[in-house]
Order: C-alpha cells, then structure tokens, then sequence
C-alpha cells in the first residue's frame, strides 16, 4: 500500500469513527446538556449549544419537589420506590434463578431441555399484548398499585434470562469439583452452596446487572398498575412530563440524568459482565 | 445420592421458575385469548364465543392505519437495524484502538431506559426548538423546521430512526463478532487470488456470517414487534392517529377508552403475529442445530 492510500484510510477511520460516536452519544447528551439550563434559555432561538449560564435548578427544583406543594411529583420517593422495586426484584431473581439455574445445569430429569425453551420463549410474549391480562390479573390478586405486585410481577418477568444465564454459567465449572466434595460427604445441596456458587459469582452478577436495569427502566406495566403518585416509579414520572411539555425541559433533562446514571453507572463498572450476558443470552431473543 | 431423589430435588428447584411464568406470562395470554372471544360492556364480561371484538376492530377505520404502521414499523425498523447493524459491525470488526474503544461505548443507546431515550429524541425533534430541524433549517435546506413528529407523513418514519437507534447496536456487536470469527487464512486465500475488498467481503465474509445474519434479523424482528413505550412516549399514536401501532392502540383502547374488547382482540391480534415471528425463529434455529450436529 503506498503512503499516500495510507494516510487516506486512516483519515477515513478516524471520520467514520467519530462520526458513529457522535451518533451514539448525542442524544443522551444534549438531554443532559438542557438539564443544566434555565427555561428561559431553552426556549430561545437560535439554539446555544452549552448553557449560556449553567444552572442546577432544575435538580433542586426536582429534589425539593417532596417538600413543597408543587405540581410536580414526589422525586426523592419516586427515586427510593424505583430503588424498592430494582433491587429486591433483583434479589429474588438471583435466588431463584440460581436455585432452577443448578437443577438445570447439573440434574437430569424429563423435559429438562423443553422446559428450559420454554421458559426462554416466554420471554419473547413479555410485551404489550400481555398489558390488559396482567392488569386483569393484578387487580384479582389485589396486587395493583402496590410496589409488591411490581417486585412479583419484575421477577416473573426477569427469572426465565437470570436462570438462563446461571446455568450456561454454572455449566462452565467443572463438575469434579463438585464430586469431590460428595465424596467428602457434603450432602448435594452442601456442596452447591459451599462450592459451586462461589465460582460461579461472575454469572450471578451478570444475571443481577440484567435484571436491576431492566426492572429499573421497566415503564409499560407499571404504568397501567401504579395508580397513586404515592407508588410511582421514576419512569412514570419522567414520562408524565409528556403532559405539561414545552416550557420544562430543563427539568426533563435534569431527571432523564437521574434516571440514566444508575444504569450507566452499572455499565461501566460492569462492561465484564454485560457483555458476558450479551454473548449468552442476546441470540436467545 | 440416588437419581429418584436427584430428580425430585431438581423439580423443587425449578418450581418458583415454573410457577413464576406460569402464572404472570402463560396465564395472561391464555386469559387475553379468551378475553378476546368475549363480548364486554363497560369492562364487564358479557358472553364468551363471540367474534364481535375482532368485527368491530375490522370496522374501525384506525385499525388499518395501525396495521399498516407496524408493517412499516416492524419491516422498516428491522432493515435499519440490519443494514446500519451490518455496516457499523464490519467498521468495528477492524482492528484498532478506535473500534476497541467504540465497541463499549456502542451499547449506551442499547441499556438507556426506553423512556429517556424517547425524551431524548422528542427533544431532538421537537418542531420548534428541536436542534435537529433547526440545524436542517438554518443551513438553508428547509423554509421552517421540520415538525418530525407533528408531520403525519414523517412521524413514522421518524419513529423507525429512532427505534434503528435503539436497537441497532447490539445487531453490529453480534454482526462484528461473526465478522471476526472468519478464519485468516481465508481472507490470505482471497487476497492472493487477486480478489477486492469488496469481493472479498461478498464471497469471503458474508457466506461466513450468512447465519448470524438470519438469525439477528429474526432477533431484531422480534424486539421491535415487541416494543412500546418508545412509540408511546414519543407521540402517544398521534398526531391523529398517524403513527399507532399495535402496542399504543392496545395501551390506548385498554387503559384510556376502557374499550377491553377491542384491546383484547387487538392484543391477540399482536400475539398472533408474534407466534409467527417465534416459529420462523425456532425454525432457524432449528436448522443451526441440526447442521451441528452433522459437522
């Protein structure tokens, strides 16, 4: 290759480059960039890029917005509900689905695989076709707006991926380590405690991250189950924006922030185990 | 330990699993079936064997208009993930520090939760102060700023680039690591039998990923069918009714009409479609696993 077509193409790579960064990044940017500024501001023309003069009162105007009687909803409580929710949704689809995770990987018993594909397929029906049965269901068992029939309702739906993910992980440890301990006289279930899910934490971890960003963003189900503002979620919240719109995205942006960080925030310092769960679990729909 | 009581302890573990989906996925769409073929007033249950719903939906004009977005919505969305996906991936499967550093930070649309990104882009687009239609107006390309999503005859189309954005990245991740499991010497082999990059993508790549490629356009296929809250967020079906699609109608004629029958049968309607999507998938996976298995 001559010097000359080389040059070429590394300009082109570093063009192609950085224009699908920007592609990537820019929306959520820009959000985030209107959060700094005032109304006012964002209402002008021609558009500034960086605000003119940067403000965090979209942030107070949120935080404070439990203390004082204004239109806005309770952020601090919308943010500790969505918190409730994530995590222990979190907690019982890491238990559980280690528990089927094991049976799936390490015992044989009819139907094992065609269960298993069942519960893979189900969780392509998770949309809104199941919207209107669902809150049906709830409204029956007395779950609707309430946290708890959100935490139930997250599980069910997080468990068939997080047992997925288990097992494909837990099918990696060798299973002599196992028989060595029954040798030892650990009963099965000693030796899946004490020595198989130790080793088998990073698919665990992936299987929580998974499940928590999911159950964190989730906005369809809790919006037709929440009724009060009392139980409502973050994504309730920033979707209700949509009703009183133009004046206040500055306060959009400032919670589209909130809401992204914790997500973001798992992202990077997980990366390890995202893509694990990619890799495994993304061609199974 | 003997395996009968290997074999009982397995069933206990399995059963919160089981008993999980049974009851919050297998149940309801059983109950939307039936819910489906039962004639409703005023959210009550009426009578059950009746098709009612399903002729009332035929008769509403809107109905069409929706079946006719989610065609554009499922088709088009699926060729933009696919093709951007195809592109974008073959660009990360190059070796360098750039691509090593895009392939991480090429997810952020992918783990963002639906309703920010939806804000983000409504922002974008918005028709008076949205950077997107300013940026087009002000170099002169347009008189005003275009309205994306006001504009009946763009906001789906507005909808499919943003749900492309959305879904796109973990199509070029799946696509770039296809692309880089093709062996070396093959591309050796093709560069000295003179072959182009392009030829060689043509005849040396593309056979190699061919089933990666099916399967992540049945995959994308899926994700979008199934999606909401983007579409909803963005424009709630409007304006006018221009841009629902099966998801926002159901949502709509269930929760802000109270119309059960006809979001029942609009909810099978969407099942249906989803099954097929399903089968085609099981289809082709099947057929990878049998090729597998003769190798």
């Amino acid at each position: 290759m001559s010097r000359g077509s080389s040059v070429f193409y590394w300009t082109m790579m570093s063009v192609i480059g950085t224009l699908i960064a920007i592609y990537v990044l820019f929306p959520i940017f820009w959000l985030m960039l209107a959060g700094f500024k005032s109304s006012d501001e964002l209402a002008r023309l021609p558009i500034s890029f960086w605000p003119s003069e940067p403000t965090l009162k979209a942030y107070a105007d949120l935080f404070a917005s439990g203390t004082q009687s204004s239109q806005l909803l309770d952020w601090p409580r919308l943010i500790s509900n969505s918190f409730i929710v994530a995590i222990s949704s979190t907690v019982i689809v890491v238990f559980f689905g280690a528990l089927a995770g094991y049976a799936f990987s390490r015992l044989s018993f009819p139907g094992r695989d065609l269960i298993l594909g069942g519960l893979l397929i189900s969780r392509m029906f998770q949309g809104a076709a199941l919207l209107l049965p669902t809150y049906r269901l709830m409204n029956a068992m007395g779950l609707q707006d309430s946290l708890l029939g959100l935490t139930l309702l997250y599980s069910a739906f997080g468990l068939p991926f997080a047992t997925w993910i288990i097992a494909s992980g837990l099918r990696e440890i060798p299973v002599e380590l196992e028989e060595a301990a029954m040798i030892d006289g650990a009963s099965r279930l000693q030796s899946m405690v004490i020595v198989v899910l130790p080793l088998a934490t990073p698919a665990l971890i992936t299987a929580a991250m998974w499940h928590f960003v999911g159950a964190w963003s989730e906005f369809a189900f809790a919006s037709i189950l929440i009724e009060s503002t009392r139980n409502s979620t973050v994504t309730i919240g920033l979707a209700s924006f949509v009703d009183y719109f133009s004046l206040e995205f500055n306060r959009v942006g400032a919670a589209a922030t909130i809401i992204a960080l914790p997500v973001i925030v798992v992202f990077f310092f997980g990366q390890r185990y995202f893509t694990r769960g990619l890799l495994q679990g993304a061609v199974k729909g | 330990m003997s395996p009968r009581s290997d074999r009982m302890l397995a069933y206990w573990m399995i059963l919160p699993v089981v008993a999980a989906v049974l009851t919050f996925i297998v149940g309801p769409t059983y109950d939307v079936f039936t819910m489906g073929f039962t004639r409703f007033r005023m959210g009550q249950p009426m009578e059950f064997g009746s098709i009612a719903n399903f002729q009332s939906l035929a008769a509403d004009p809107v109905f069409w208009v929706v079946m006719k977005n989610t065609a554009i919505w499922i088709v088009g969305g699926t060729i933009g993930c696919v093709v951007l996906g195809l592109a974008i991936g073959a660009y990360l499967a190059i070796d360098s520090r750039l691509t090593l550093v895009l392939r991480a930070i090429i997810l952020l649309p992918w783990i963002l939760p639906d309703v920010v990104t939806a804000m983000a882009w409504r922002w974008m687009l918005h028709g008076q102060v949205g950077i997107i239609g300013q940026t087009v107006s002000g170099a002169g390309l347009t008189e005003r700023p275009i309205s994306f999503l006001g504009d009946p005859d763009l906001v789906m189309w507005s909808l499919v680039a943003v749900v492309v954005w959305r879904k796109m990245p973990l199509v070029a991740l799946i696509l770039c690591a296809a692309i880089r499991s093709v062996p070396q010497e093959h591309h050796e082999a093709a560069r000295i039998d003179g072959a182009n990059a392009w030829q060689r993508f043509r005849f040396v790549v593309l056979p190699h990923i061919a089933f990666s490629l099916t399967a992540v356009t049945v995959i994308s296929m899926i994700w979008i069918t199934a999606e909401f809250t983007l579409p909803w967020v963005m424009t709630g079906g409007g304006p006018a009714n221009s841009s629902h699609i099966m998801a926002t109608y159901i949502y709509q004629q269930s929760f802000q009409f109270f119309n059960w029958g006809i979001g029942a049968a609009m909810s099978v309607v969407n099942l249906v479609v989803l099954m097929a999507i399903v089968t085609l998938y099981l289809y082709i996976m099947r057929r990878s696993w049998r090729s597998e298995a003769d190798r």
